[in-house]
């Protein structure tokens, strides 16, 4: 379970200053599949960064069950990312001097999974293995930090935008497996996405709006990522 | 201006090293030049011999620093030009994309050349403070009659406007060459599609794990900063066991001075190159942050590679300093009685081993603090 308190972020100095999340409070259950929508701007990123324990918030509680980890020190929460946490980013941060095996090794041996490659496989880049990211196109390489988050094998599993550059076919193939994974490891899905349809795949959709959850609600059944529209 | 003087600032290295370089063949060459000029008047067979003994050292000393120390520097410099275009590619891929030619943009490069105009001419004008002291050891048994300090006019042109102009001429051909990269791929973030073809050899080193791959690939992506912990190592190690022999063959200034000029060296390059390692990092640090791996952890994989390396530089200094303390000893005393060969002095070395031992390990611990204050948020930042 993972429970948001009254989650406050703003950023700039104190001249300017701009609050970008104004108070969110959340309950997101284990095994959930949660997806958030909002406008660009209103603080989507930010909020799963928090949530991640990647920021901390200026005010409100992040609680794992019932660690608190916004009051962590910072090599606990580390250790806690590497226990829980797996992230897909909207810029995908690959690491540009080592190739696809590697970069997704970077995730695997954090759980001592050993068998990667199969990920690597299911994402469509089994020939792509031995490339650096600058050899890759914006799809590849979404699709590489894709498989370095699953191959962490996390509880918690943080998508931001993770099929922005991917075309409907792979798109749906990337969500279809991630989904097929969640079902065999039963990790939570957080999920930011602009795509409407994929909303409808999620048991949770929130839509936020300048930095408040503007709307929660619950879908009665999910689709799966060939039933949707695209 | 595209590379402006702030750019330059960061070469304090090699303005150190050039003054070093400097100060030492300054003040050396200058007490030759005037010491030749009194030969007419040694009269004595015995301040012959110290005469031709004076000689020597000075030429031993000269080209064994000098010419040590201009390599370093000139390495170094090639090195920081590099460093420059690789950590700037997209500016300078827009200025090419926008139709600079690769000539103008190279030419702001010139201003790298002053930091070596700033170390010579400190180090110029220390060897003229420091000389009459210099001179007076150096006579200090009266063997040669009074030397008195002139000022010669090719030292400074040799070792101060030459090396200026040299390392102006040298940033800018470097750069232009190494601009010669098509814009595209100075627009790309990536390091390895023009150095390093990768290797399609399948699963050969699939068994190693992350952080020795980390290991292997921050040792092999920049050659150079081996070079410099090597040579870190190789100055401290060479450097402190010379100046301990020093007290018994020359002076305990002459010992001090190599000390300085030791240390000095040793650090300003592990300085610079263990910052470039952590600089050049610092994404893949706070992404393996963000990951979960822990700070030892990456601590390991970006510092931990160097250790192994730095004590065979430890090992060639020691060789090194052994090896020119035989044959200067040698080559001095050659005509003098009584003096015995030089021997390896293996309580030294151990000194100076436990001291380099600590120093490197305080070092390192003071770097893993800095790698601690990378913050998750570095990933994000362009
Ligand atoms: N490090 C930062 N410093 C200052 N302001 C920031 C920072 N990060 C985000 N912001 C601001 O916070 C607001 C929300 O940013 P965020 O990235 O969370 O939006 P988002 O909902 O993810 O948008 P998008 O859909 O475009 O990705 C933006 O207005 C942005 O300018
Ligand atoms: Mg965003």
């Amino acid at each position: 379970m993972i429970k948001a308190r009254d989650i406050i972020k703003s950023y700039g100095n104190r001249e300017s200053r701009f609050q970008v999340l104004q108070g969110i409070s959340l309950e997101i259950t284990d095994g959930d599949f949660v997806v958030i929508l909002g406008a660009s701007g209103s603080g989507k990123s930010t909020f799963l960064n928090v949530l991640s324990g990647l920021e901390r918030p200026d005010s409100g509680k992040v609680l794992y069950d019932e660690t608190d980890i916004s009051s962590l020190p910072d090599d606990k929460v580390t250790s806690f990312r590497k226990e829980n946490v797996g992230f897909i980013f909207q810029q995908y941060y690959l690491l540009p001097n080592m190739d696809v095996d590697k970069n997704v090794r970077m995730g695997a041996d954090l759980a001592g999974n050993k068998d990667y490659r199969n990920i690597i496989e299911a994402v469509g880049l089994g020939e792509k293995l031995h490339k650096y990211p600058g050899e890759l196109s914006g799809g590849e390489q979404q699709r590489v930090s894709i498989a370095r988050a699953l191959a962490k094998r996390p509880r918690v599993l943080f998508l931001d935008e993770p099929t922005g550059a991917l075309d409907e076919r792979t798109g749906r193939q990337v969500l279809d497996y991630i989904c097929r994974l969640k079902d065999t490891y039963g990790f939570t899905i957080v999920m930011v996405t602009h795509n409407l349809n994929i909303a409808e795949m999620a048991n949770t959709v929130i839509r936020m709006n300048s930095g408040k959850i503007a709307d929660i609600y619950q879908n009665k059944a999910q689709k799966t990522a060939y039933e949707i529209g695209w | 201006m595209l590379v402006g003087i702030k750019n330059a600032s960061k070469l304090i290295g090699i303005s150190i090293i050039s003054c070093c370089a400097v100060l030492v063949c300054t003040m050396f060459l200058n007490f030759y030049l005037d010491v030749r000029s009194i030969k007419n008047e040694i009269s004595s067979e015995l301040s012959m011999i110290f005469y031709h003994a004076q000689v020597s050292t000075v030429k031993v000393v000269c080209l064994v620093s000098g010419g040590c120390l201009l390599l370093t520097s000139i390495v170094m410099l090639m090195f920081y030009i590099k460093h420059y275009i690789d950590t700037h590619k997209k500016e300078l891929g827009i200025l090419k994309a926008l139709g600079y030619s690769n000539l103008k943009i190279a030419k702001s490069f010139w201003i790298f050349g002053s930091s070596a105009l700033i170390g010579t001419a400190i180090g110029f004008g220390g060897a003229f403070l420091l000389m009459p002291r210099f001179y007076a050891l150096q006579n200090k048994d009266k063997m040669l009659p009074e030397i008195t300090i002139h000022f010669h006019p090719a030292i400074l042109l040799y070792f101060v406007i030459l090396p200026t102009l040299f390392f102006a001429m040298l940033s800018i051909g470097y750069a232009w060459i190494k601009l010669h990269t098509p814009v595209l791929l100075l627009l790309r973030d990536s390091l390895q599609i023009t150095s390093k073809p990768p290797r399609h050899k399948g699963n050969r080193n699939s068994g190693l794990s992350f952080i020795e791959e980390l290991k292997r690939n921050t040792l092999k992506s920049k050659k150079t900063l081996v070079f410099f912990i090597i040579f870190a190592s190789f100055c401290f190690s060479s450097m402190t066991q010379m100046s301990l022999s020093m007290k018994d063959l020359s002076s305990e200034m002459m010992g001090a001075m190599m000390l300085i000029i030791g240390l000095t060296l040793a650090f300003t390059t592990l300085f610079l190159a263990v910052t470039t390692v952590i600089k050049g990092n610092t994404k893949t640090i706070a992404m393996m942050r963000v990951f979960g791996y822990s700070q030892k952890e990456c601590c390991r994989a970006i510092l931990g590679g160097y250790r192994p390396i730095s004590y065979i530089g430890f090992l060639i200094g020691t060789v090194y300093q052994y090896a020119l303390l035989r044959i200067t000893v040698d080559l001095v005393f050659k005509d003098v009685e009584g003096i015995p060969a030089y021997r390896f002095d293996v309580p030294r070395m151990f000194i100076s081993l436990l001291a380099f031992i600590v120093i490197y390990e305080i070092l390192m611990f003071a770097y893993a603090g800095k790698i601690k204050k990378i913050s998750v948020k570095e990933i994000m930042i362009e």
